[in-house]
């Protein structure tokens, strides 16, 4: 033990100071690291740091509204309460909050399962996150949850969001369109389309809405607002602290900004009226300004109620609508094939006029019936029309005169013009999903079908039927040029406006063309239109009016080809029947409105859509005359009271604020949803 | 384990001028640590456990008073306790096995009355001291006696690897490695042939591979973590992720005491334990992390001193084992926390909080000190 038996001192002092320069390496390796760390990629850390501990909460922007023309709201949104419960946060008493809820919100056997299912199957973060028991309950079940808070534990609660709220349910709602949770695939979609686009628009996240067809989808960018933000300081449990002073003042609250406002050309004093008085289960009535092309009144109809697609849905009653034999999902005014029967007479008349096929004043005799080749075509009129010239042919929609000008002219001449009308192709209504329609010439039934074109084809044509399709916007834009020789691009929206009421973009009146033919060919037609509505023969003489004149054209096109008998609409299934048109404008002479309506599978046009034509337009005259005495009363200085001034909208429903019901939910706790 | 090591002291006496040959250099190292320690505990737990810092700072006065009583005693007695301490310990790792409590998965801790501890920080001790004692035998310590080769390793590789295996039962990776790397380093101390070095290096290579499957799926986790820790940032690879981002948060001169975001917001668990030194360079960045350093590396240069200055074989060896305990718990641990080491559980002496981690270091530093006050009179 004493050191002279011990190992030479010089092995052990070589040994240590070896080991003493291993471990100084250690040492620095340690003191590089940290170098690296702290200095090198200090502020890459620091900023990790600060994610980690920095929570953004968004304050969700309002969706900017939806007007008509006189600024009625018709889309806003409101506060939708929502109750959710956290698993977490009642363990094992969870089974009787879901009961205690089940009673209290009145869930249906399904809605309960879903939580009961969702509390069996939530493990780990899942359990911490709320869960949507029932959206959207009303103020009386409000009042019975927040009187049972005790009892329902703190895992109950309820989240007031902001909701989209049409405020007319089916009313219009396909050109309205409407809003669900965005998927994921398409988020991704979206998000590299704003990125493309430029700009600094937010990027979309997981379970936010966006803007599904009609105008929603069209406008999605406009009406979207630009979401704030709170930030706040969160432990690594991410409960929220006190401590806010860890993050800089100006940067706690940034605060959203609203989308802007649409204003539409709807009157929907119009739109409420023409809404009542159509009769049809499925059907369109359209009304234009003759002036502008905008649109004054847009009813399609079967519709779903949009404030139900935003998620208020249960999966049954979708399946039950994508089932229904009635496509309420269709927007029929721009995405439904149509034959235009007897009004595409127009076009016929005018082919033959413009191409010589018939002389100004040239007659037809109409026996009942036309023969070509060994066939027969019916006329309308069983027992014929006598000698008829282009204006009684028209009016009275004589089939024979018009056999004999497609007999006389072949297919191509009148596909040739009701192209150069707007047929074949979409009107330019600046929404999503416009089809096109379709004019056939002889290269199309080539095309198309076994036999190829035959000239036979060219009477069917000639009368609207056969494989001519148009959409009800299309008869619009046509008999708009018919009443004022220009072809408008039809238009919904009058202008985008900020939260303020400052005009940021204005849309203007477009002729996409004009009515190619000469005068004396619109004349002629025009006189047959007016022949329709105020000549005894007229299909519509019923409809004239002593305060103005009409003109207009009916239609029954043809669903499916039946026997030689014609057969009363009752006596055939519903989905058989013919459809009923009428378009028509007024006043005659300076037209102001445009108006088609089409009844699906309700038989003849003159009796079941000319009514509803005639009084839409007639609702709308009237309604021009108040609007020019309100005017002039309210510029009319007077001594007097002045005289009730009929209100610029129509009555509202009672209960509901006129005013916009701006999300009330943004400042409430809930209404932010986490970043 | 206090009370066996108390009870030794007691049994030797002051010597002449031991005062004036004590090493107080160290001892400023090592209070200057504690100090440092107690401070920093004191940022790290705010919030959640409040006192912690006192109960360190009592266990430290404790362990300040063993460690006086520990480096006052001639150290010779400690060569002849050296086996039967050995003995001891080892039957208390058994004893742990066989009914030790069982917290958080492993089973470490026995339990004398109200006095819980762990035998497996005795295994250090007793590994460096039976090492110590086995070196300096008279066979041993023979200046004839050239380096050792595979025969001469078996006996002290025995005297490592019963404890360190005992303890990874229970199980305790991070102790059992200490344990093997103080001992290791104390054999390389001794001598080893080069020859031999190759084969053992080549052998445990062969070894990992063939442990590799026995491993722990969470042991294995650690080590996949290790290599690449931005695989499972929520996962496994959290922690060192966490620990990453504070120390590299601290910047160059810190967030300032009690400002740490990541000890503050809890992002860091173990935070006043095993990743303490996180908290730290959080909070006194690059230049306190420096500080901190230097004092283990004057630490450690301490005790090489010693070491090389120790008037014989057994206390210089003791002198080589402390200094490596003290080397290999503070490099291990700022490797884990930094990065460059896997996470295992390795305390850093005088910073982390816990009694037993605090008393063993004393105890083992007053040894150190013990060796340099009878160091070679010039």
């Amino acid at each position: 033990m004493a050191l002279t038996t011990g190992s030479p001192r010089g092995d052990g002092h070589r040994r240590l100071i070896v080991m003493a320069g291993v471990a100084a390496l250690a040492f620095l390796v340690l003191l590089s690291r940290l170098y690296h760390l702290q200095v090198l990629r200090g502020e890459e850390f620091k900023g990790k740091a600060e994610e980690n501990f920095v929570k953004e909460l968004r304050v969700l922007a309002d969706r900017g509204l939806v007007l008509d023309r006189n600024r009625k709201v018709l889309v806003d949104s409101r506060p939708s309460y929502d109750v959710v419960l956290i698993p977490y946060f009642c363990g094992k008493a969870c089974d009787d909050v879901v009961g205690r809820l089940s009673a209290l919100l009145s869930l249906t056997f399904d809605e309960e399962q879903r939580v009961r299912e969702h509390l069996r199957t939530a493990r780990g973060l899942v359990r911490f996150r709320p869960f949507t028991v029932k959206v959207d309950i009303s103020r009386d079940e409000l009042d019975v949850v927040e009187a049972n808070r005790i009892e329902l534990s703190g895992a109950v609660d309820v989240l007031p969001t902001p909701h989209r709220s049409y405020r007319h349910g089916v009313w219009a709602s396909h050109l309205l369109g409407y809003m669900n949770e965005v998927g994921p695939d398409e988020l991704e979609r979206m998000n590299a389309e704003l990125a493309k686009a430029g700009g600094d628009a937010q990027p979309y996240q997981p379970r936010d809405f966006v803007g599904r067809r009609g105008l929603e989808r069209r406008f999605e960018r406009e009406l979207r607002g630009v979401d704030g933000t709170q930030r706040v300081v969160v432990d690594a449990r991410g409960n929220a602290k006190r401590d806010s002073e860890l993050i800089p003042e100006d940067q706690r609250f940034e605060p959203s900004y609203p989308g802007n406002n649409l204003v539409l050309s709807l009157d929907w004093r119009l739109q409420e009226f023409a809404e009542k008085t159509f009769p049809a289960t499925a059907g369109s009535v359209l009304a234009m300004d003759a002036r502008t092309g905008f649109l004054l009144a847009l009813v399609d109809r079967p519709a779903v109620d949009p404030n139900k697609l935003a998620g208020r849905i249960t999966r049954a009653e979708l399946a039950e609508i994508r089932a229904d034999p009635l496509q309420p999902e269709l927007f029929r005014a721009i995405q439904q094939h149509y034959h235009p029967g007897s009004t595409f007479k127009v076009v016929t008349a005018i082919a033959a006029l413009e191409e010589g096929a018939l002389k100004p004043g040239g007659s037809v005799f109409c026996p009942g019936r036309y023969t070509l080749g060994g066939h027969t075509w019916r006329c309308d009129k069983e027992t014929g029309h006598g000698h008829v010239d282009l204006e009684h042919a028209l009016g009275a929609s004589c089939d024979v005169f018009f056999y004999a000008l497609g007999d006389r002219m072949g297919t191509d001449k009148i596909a040739r013009w009701g192209a150069a009308l707007g047929l074949g192709k979409p009107t330019g209504l600046d929404l999503p999903g416009e089809i096109p329609g379709v004019m056939p010439d002889e290269a199309w039934h080539d095309a198309r079908l076994p036999g190829g074109h035959q000239h036979g084809m060219s009477l069917n044509i000639s009368i609207g039927q056969g494989d001519v399709n148009v959409t009800p916007l299309q008869q619009l834009v046509l008999y708009g040029a018919l009443a004022t020789g220009k072809v408008w691009r039809p238009q919904a929206v009058l202008r985008v406006e900020d939260p303020k009421g400052e005009v940021v973009r204005e849309f203007a009146p477009e002729v996409r063309s004009t009515l190619p033919v000469k005068p004396e060919t619109r004349d002629a037609v025009m006189k047959g239109l007016l022949a329709a509505v105020n000549q005894p023969f007229g299909t519509a003489y019923g409809l004239r009016s002593r305060e103005y004149v009409m003109a207009g054209k009916t239609g029954t096109a043809q669903v499916v080809k039946l026997g030689a008998k014609r057969l009363k609409a009752w006596q055939i299934d519903y989905f058989h029947r013919d459809h009923a048109w009428f378009v028509a404008f007024a006043p005659a002479e300076d037209p102001e409105i445009v108006v088609v309506v089409l009844n699906e599978h309700s038989g003849f046009g003159a009796s079941n859509a000319a009514p509803t034509a005639a009084a839409v337009i007639r609702k709308w005259l009237e309604l021009q005359e108040e609007d020019a005495r309100a005017r002039e009363d309210a510029r009319r200085p007077s001594a007097e009271p002045p005289a009730p001034v009929p209100a610029p909208s129509a009555p509202v429903p009672p209960g509901r604020p006129e005013k916009p019901a701006r999300a009330a939910a943004q400042a409430a706790p809930g209404g932010s949803r986490g970043a | 384990m206090a009370l066996d090591l108390s009870g030794l002291a007691s049994l030797g006496a002051p010597r002449q001028r031991s005062i004036a040959r004590f090493p107080w250099h160290l001892a400023l190292f090592v209070l200057a640590i504690s100090g440092l320690g107690l401070w920093n505990l004191a940022s790290a737990a705010r919030g959640s456990h409040v006192d912690i810092w006192i109960t360190q700072g009592t266990w430290m006065a404790v362990g300040l008073g063993v460690a006086l009583a520990v480096s006052l005693v001639d150290y010779r007695l400690f060569r002849q306790g050296a086996w039967i301490f050995y003995g001891v310990v080892v039957v208390l790792l058994l004893l742990v096995l066989w009914k030790g409590r069982v917290i958080m998965g492993a089973r470490r801790w026995l339990s004398f009355g109200p006095v819980n501890f762990q035998p497996s920080e005795l295994a250090k001790i007793a590994v460096i001291l039976a090492l110590a004692r086995w070196f300096s035998s008279d066979r041993e310590s023979d200046p004839r006696r050239g380096p050792r080769g595979l025969a001469g390793l078996v006996v002290p590789g025995a005297i490592v690897l019963v404890p360190a295996v005992l303890v990874q039962k229970q199980p305790d990776l991070g102790t059992a490695l200490i344990t093997v790397a103080v001992g290791a380093t104390m054999i390389l101390f001794a001598g080893v042939r080069w020859k031999t070095l190759v084969v053992l290096a080549t052998a445990v290579v062969l070894a990992a591979g063939a442990v590799w499957p026995h491993l722990k799926p969470y042991q294995r986790k650690r080590v996949e973590t290790f290599l690449n820790p931005e695989g499972d940032v929520l996962g496994a690879g959290y922690h060192a992720t966490q620990s990453m981002i504070a120390v590299g948060s601290g910047q160059g001169f810190g967030k300032g005491w009690g400002q740490g975001t990541q000890t503050l917001l809890s992002f860091l668990p173990e935070q006043h334990t095993d990743f303490i030194f996180s908290v730290w360079a959080e909070e006194h960045g690059f230049a306190g992390a420096l500080l901190l350093l230097g004092l283990y590396f004057a630490l450690v240069g301490s005790g090489v001193t010693i070491a090389m200055n120790a008037r014989d074989r057994f206390g210089q060896f003791v002198a080589v084992g402390a200094t490596a305990l003290v080397f290999w718990h503070a490099f291990v641990n700022m490797g884990m926390v930094t990065g460059v080491m896997p996470v295992v559980g390795v305390t850093l002496p005088l910073m982390s909080y816990g009694g037993t981690s605090v008393l063993v270091v004393l105890a083992v530093l007053a040894m150190l000190a013990n060796v340099g006050t009878k160091r070679f009179a010039n």
